[in-house]
């Protein structure tokens, strides 16, 4: 599983990355996407349903190493 | 060659005076869907606003650009932070569209204060200087009172410096900062404010208030009478100046009152919030003005900028004040209520002074109208 670190980035920063990392990947792969910017789970739920390569598979919350809240979305490349 | 910033970025303050002029803007939102849906930007006068989620324009840019409809005006895109309104904002000014960006976005639309004069009655021969400083993003008003050099800051949101300055700049000093409750929607800057100024801070504590252990301010004609009013929060008081000023907090708005089911108890913090509203403040003068602490949209805002009501006035106006009794009062409310306001519990603690938050963290808790108010119902 490939990932990506977003965290501290601001809106548009995920989603561009992702969709760079989504363009170069196989079908069925997956894309782990990691995040600090709560607005980035409404909106990668509103960027799959624009973007037909890509499926929002799951999003957790988790705490990383400094207490920080962190989005995790993951994302798998449709064919 | 780029631009100069002054063109492709628009500053809230600027953005809100052109809305409130009706200048002919067209404000492109492009936060999601649920945002956009749950807080509004709203000036005091409409504004025509579309809404295209800026992952469509990373997605499919041309139909995107499509949607934006041919306007006579500036465009102001509009997003959570003011990064993807750049974008967008690039995207629309390369196809010849005068976009700009909207700085820093709904948090510098939330963090914004705007300070208004509030005119004195004609009688009023007590020398004061009355400011109330609107904060349009949430909906949150808050006080300067100034009596020559000495000044007291009445609920002041946590951007303590602009306090500081703004007394500063009226040639004043901060002699006391006092907060009506412990708020529940938006972090206080009172004691961060005391902190600073080295001047008295007063919040009342749950029960009776106890004027005589505080730290009210020293200036006599600064100096408020205390009334309880408990009901939105047990500890809930209402400040009285110069016998003409009453300064309610979140007890009584100009177009409604405070909800009083925070605690998780309706019905006792109902019936204390009646026989405040009732017994308690109608011993009061009826030319008496009343400034809130909040207000719930731009409705509110009176023609001279201010957000005020005479008690006199708002007795026959606001609606939850025309119900008879205790149980109708309740019974009425009891049908209102609305989900409390987000991180509310944590907002309180840190405002109680029991936990701390990053500004990052406050910030995230902050976003959105306040929703102290008992809400209407649609007919």
């Amino acid at each position: 599983m490939k990932k990506l670190d977003v965290r501290g980035a601001k809106c548009p920063i995920p989603i561009i990355k992702a969709k760079k990392e989504i363009d170069l990947m196989a079908p069925g792969e997956l894309l782990e996407v990691l995040s600090t910017d709560p607005g980035s789970v409404p909106d990668f739920q509103g960027w799959v349903k624009v973007n037909k390569k890509a499926a929002l598979n799951s999003q957790r919350t988790e705490k990383d190493e400094t207490g920080r809240e962190i989005y995790v979305h993951l994302l798998e490349r449709l064919s | 060659m780029l631009e100069p910033q002054t063109n492709t970025e628009l500053r809230v303050p600027e953005l809100l005076s052109m809305i409130d002029s009706g200048e002919a803007l067209l404000l492109l939102d492009v936060r999601n869907e649920d945002e956009h849906r749950t807080w509004p930007l709203e000036g005091r006068r409409p504004v025509k606003t579309i809404h295209v989620p800026y992952f469509e324009f990373i997605e499919a840019a041309e139909t995107s650009l499509a949607k934006v409809p041919a306007h006579p005006g500036p465009i102001a895109v509009l997003c959570a932070k003011g990064g993807s309104s750049e974008l967008v904002a690039a995207l629309l000014r390369e196809t010849g569209r005068p976009a700009q960006s909207v700085a820093g976005g709904m948090v510098a639309y939330g963090e914004y204060l705007s300070p208004v004069r509030v005119p004195l009655d004609k009688a009023d021969v007590s020398g004061l200087e009355i400011w109330q400083i609107n904060r349009r993003g949430k909906g949150c008003l808050s006080y300067v009172i100034r009596a020559g050099g000495e000044a007291i800051v009445i609920d002041p949101s946590r951007q303590v410096d602009f306090y500081r300055d703004w007394v500063r700049g009226l040639g004043a000093r901060i002699v006391g900062v006092l907060d009506t409750h412990i708020h529940a929607d938006h972090v206080s800057g009172a004691s961060a404010l005391a902190r600073q100024t080295g001047a008295p801070y007063f919040v009342p504590a749950a029960g009776p208030p106890r004027p005589q252990a505080t730290s009210l301010p020293e200036v006599p004609v600064l100096r408020p009478d205390v009334l309880a009013t408990p009901g939105h929060t047990p500890e809930s008081v209402c400040y009285l100046i110069a016998g003409r000023y009453l300064f309610t907090g979140d007890t009584l708005f100009s177009e409604g009152i405070g909800r009083p089911d925070l605690g998780g108890n309706l019905r006792e913090w109902g019936r204390e919030l009646y026989r405040s509203l009732h017994q308690r403040l109608l011993g009061i003068p009826e030319q008496t003005l009343v400034l809130p602490a909040h207000y719930a949209g731009p409705s509110a805002i009176q023609a001279d900028g201010t957000v005020t009501g005479r008690l006199r006035t708002l007795r026959q106006s606001v609606p939850e004040l025309q119900l008879a009794g205790e149980d109708e009062f309740i019974r009425a409310l009891a049908a209102q209520m609305r989900p409390a306001p987000r991180h509310y519990e944590d907002i309180v603690k840190v405002n109680l002074g029991v936990a701390e938050a990053s500004e990052a963290q406050v910030c995230e808790w902050e976003l959105g109208r306040n929703q102290c108010a008992v809400a209407r119902v649609a007919a």
